[in-house]
């Protein structure tokens, strides 16, 4: 797992508040259940914030975002560089 | 309006270089369109639809990004004359197994000629879409206008379908609300006078989706009838960052905004403070609120938040509306800088006499904010559950009768029979009138009625999430009917704020139900206390009564046993 991944990770645990379930960078979170729409929002804040890169909310898809995996590799498709 | 035979008349006569739609992608990127580029990209676009058969009156849906895109093929389908209406795009906020089961209800009821999606429609969802044989799905892209240069509109009767609205949020997209180029062309007229529009000043700012009435009429059709600048961006990216608002309306000098009652605490709880500095909302005329129950309380926030960035006083308005009705019923005065009127009533009266009795601001009374007064040729009654007329001050069912009321659902003549009432449209929404003005209550389903009271969940909603122990926003409170007293009882779901805190749940039921008792002089029978996100959300992200009721009843089947 990448030190990106990793904070990831550990920023989903922290949100969903379930300590008997353990999660790892290729755990399923959308088709689980294990998160809502509006977390998914905040995921995706996360994900800005720690790649950097400003991602279009109208292109991701539930599926882009169901493993910690998926969604550093949406981030690479749809994300762009930040001018300000 | 009258001037225009229809809705594409209107835009024909637009100044040719003013801007119409500033697409906001980001802070960093932005494109804008003028009249005169928006009707040759139209064009082309019906020229595109023409050469797949579309003929007048055929359906055309379209299930595009938010966007100019969509916005040009919907009114590139009017000017042949057929019937376009949009459907909510798949986004990472729609639960997919509810989004294919919405998506293929309304295609199918729909009977469309033609299904246009974009090129990055994603091909798990296409098996959704309801397809008849005579029906051809079309990928399209962005056109190049100069092709069809020769294309022009065909001329459309002003008493022919325009387009058709769906009445729901994003998923259960059930009751199409068909309408008619008069009917719409009325309706811009009569809001474009309450607001007294100006071309030459005014500019609108929409974060709404277009498959929605506020977003397609009030932010796409009227700035597109009145030659309007509207500054838009998705939805979506607005949920991300609602604070994209300020910068908008700062940056754009916008004066007219719509948007639903929670939107005023979603935008000042999600905005920090470094994104206020520098904004400046002086320009705002009105800031609608409308398409759900305007709450007194909702305003009061917005208003404090960015008083100090320049809101005016009474820059905060409302209005009801709904799809129905093209649009607005009602507009409050924009030019009364106190706002829309609020008054304070004794909330025992209110809940069992049904009446509003005004009395001075006090414990245990009820605020309630108009919705303003009526829009010419726009009828309202107040009804009793026995379909009695109402006098001023009394609460029941609000039925509408105008010149713009839809003609019925599309190809549901059983739902259309059931929504009108000797020829007035029956809104299933709870309100009185009051000195000429309109508020509404709640929605009729939702009511709550113990020992003969009239109960708004929402009252005990927003009583319970004020505690600290409870997430804020995940209270549901419900009537579960109790056979052997003949009554409803009042019954309430919460979450807490961390799991933890359900350990201490006898004082924590002891608080709750004496706020509830401070607050509304009612009684809680049973309190159910849950672990963070056991309420099931809309897709909007609030709390669903009806889903949070079964599940409660499927988790505690001693409750059906005891009622």
């Amino acid at each position: 797992m990448t030190s990106a991944e990793q904070q990831m990770v550990e920023h989903i645990v922290r949100l969903i508040r379930k300590p008997a379930i353990s999660i790892d960078e290729n755990t399923a979170l959308v088709s689980s259940g294990l998160i809502d729409s509006m977390e998914l929002v905040d995921l995706l804040l996360k994900l800005e914030d720690i790649t950097n890169l400003r991602i279009p909310a109208g292109k991701v898809q539930p599926k882009d975002m169901d493993t910690v995996v998926k969604m550093f590799a949406t981030a690479q498709r749809v994300g762009k560089a930040r001018k300000s | 309006m009258n001037q225009f035979g229809n809705l594409i008349n209107a835009l024909e006569t637009a100044p040719a270089e003013r801007p119409f739609i500033t697409y906001w992608v980001d802070e960093d990127e932005q494109t804008t369109i003028t009249f005169g580029e928006f009707r040759a990209k139209a064009r082309a676009h019906a020229d595109v639809l023409r050469v797949q058969g579309v003929m007048a009156g055929d359906r055309v849906v379209v299930i595009m990004p938010q966007g100019i895109l969509a916005m040009t093929a919907f009114v590139g389908a009017m000017m042949l004359g057929a019937v376009p209406a949009f459907l909510a795009y798949p986004n990472f906020k729609i639960e997919p197994t509810k989004y294919s089961s919405g998506l293929r209800g309304v295609t199918a009821n729909l009977r469309a000629r033609l299904v246009v999606i974009d090129e990055q429609f994603p091909d798990e969802i296409l098996g959704h879409i309801a397809l008849a044989d005579d029906t051809t799905l079309l990928r399209i892209g962005d056109v190049q206008p100069r092709v069809v240069a020769a294309f022009q509109p065909r001329e459309i009767a002003g008493g022919t379908l325009a387009f058709i609205q769906h009445s729901a949020g994003t998923t259960g997209l059930q009751k199409g609300v068909a309408l008619t180029h008069d009917a719409v062309l009325r309706q811009i007229g009569y809001v474009s006078e309450a607001l007294k529009i100006d071309a030459e000043r005014d500019c609108v700012y929409s974060w709404l989706p277009l498959y929605h009435d506020m977003g397609l009429i009030a932010c796409f059709m009227l700035p597109m009838v009145c030659h309007l600048h509207v500054v838009m961006q998705s939805p979506l990216d607005w949920v991300m960052y609602p604070g994209s608002m300020l910068e908008i309306v700062s940056k754009y000098r916008c004066t007219l905004v719509w948007q639903p009652n929670f939107a005023f605490q979603f935008i000042p709880r999600r905005t920090p403070e470094n994104r206020r500095q520098g904004c400046d909302l002086s320009s705002l005329r009105a800031l609608i609120n409308c398409s759900e129950p305007v709450r007194t309380a909702s305003m009061e926030e917005f208003e404090r938040a960015f008083s100090p960035s320049g809101l005016r006083p009474g820059g905060v308005q409302s209005s009801y509306a709904m799809a129905e009705n093209v649009f607005a019923a009602t507009q409050s005065d924009v030019y009364d800088s106190s706002g829309p009127r609020r008054i304070w009533a004794d909330g025992r009266e209110f809940r069992s006499r049904h009446r509003i009795v005004p009395v001075a601001e006090c414990q245990g009374a009820l605020s309630f904010t108009s919705s303003g007064r009526l829009l010419p040729n726009h009828e309202i009654r107040i009804v009793s559950e026995s379909n009695v007329e109402l006098h001023d001050g009394e609460v029941g069912e609000i039925l509408l009768k105008s010149d713009c009321l839809f003609q019925g659902y599309y190809n549901r003549p059983d739902l259309t029979a059931d929504g009108f009432v000797d020829g007035w449209y029956r809104t299933g929404d709870l309100g009185f009138l009051l000195e000429g003005e309109l508020y509404v209550v709640g929605r009729r389903k939702d009511l709550l009625i113990v020992g003969g009271e009239n109960l708004y969940p929402q009252d005990i909603e927003e009583i319970v999430a004020g505690h600290p122990a409870i997430h804020d926003g995940r209270a549901v409170a419900l009537g579960i009917y109790d056979h052997s007293l003949g009554t409803e009882e009042i019954v309430l779901v919460a979450e807490v704020e961390r799991k933890e805190l359900i350990a201490d749940r006898e004082q924590l039921e002891r608080d709750i139900r004496g706020r509830v008792v401070a607050g509304l002089g009612v009684a809680v029978k049973r309190i159910f206390l849950k672990p963070p996100k056991w309420i099931v959300k809309s897709t909007a992200g609030k709390p669903a009564r009806t889903a949070s009721r079964e599940k409660l009843l499927q988790e505690h089947p001693e409750l059906c046993n005891e009622t």
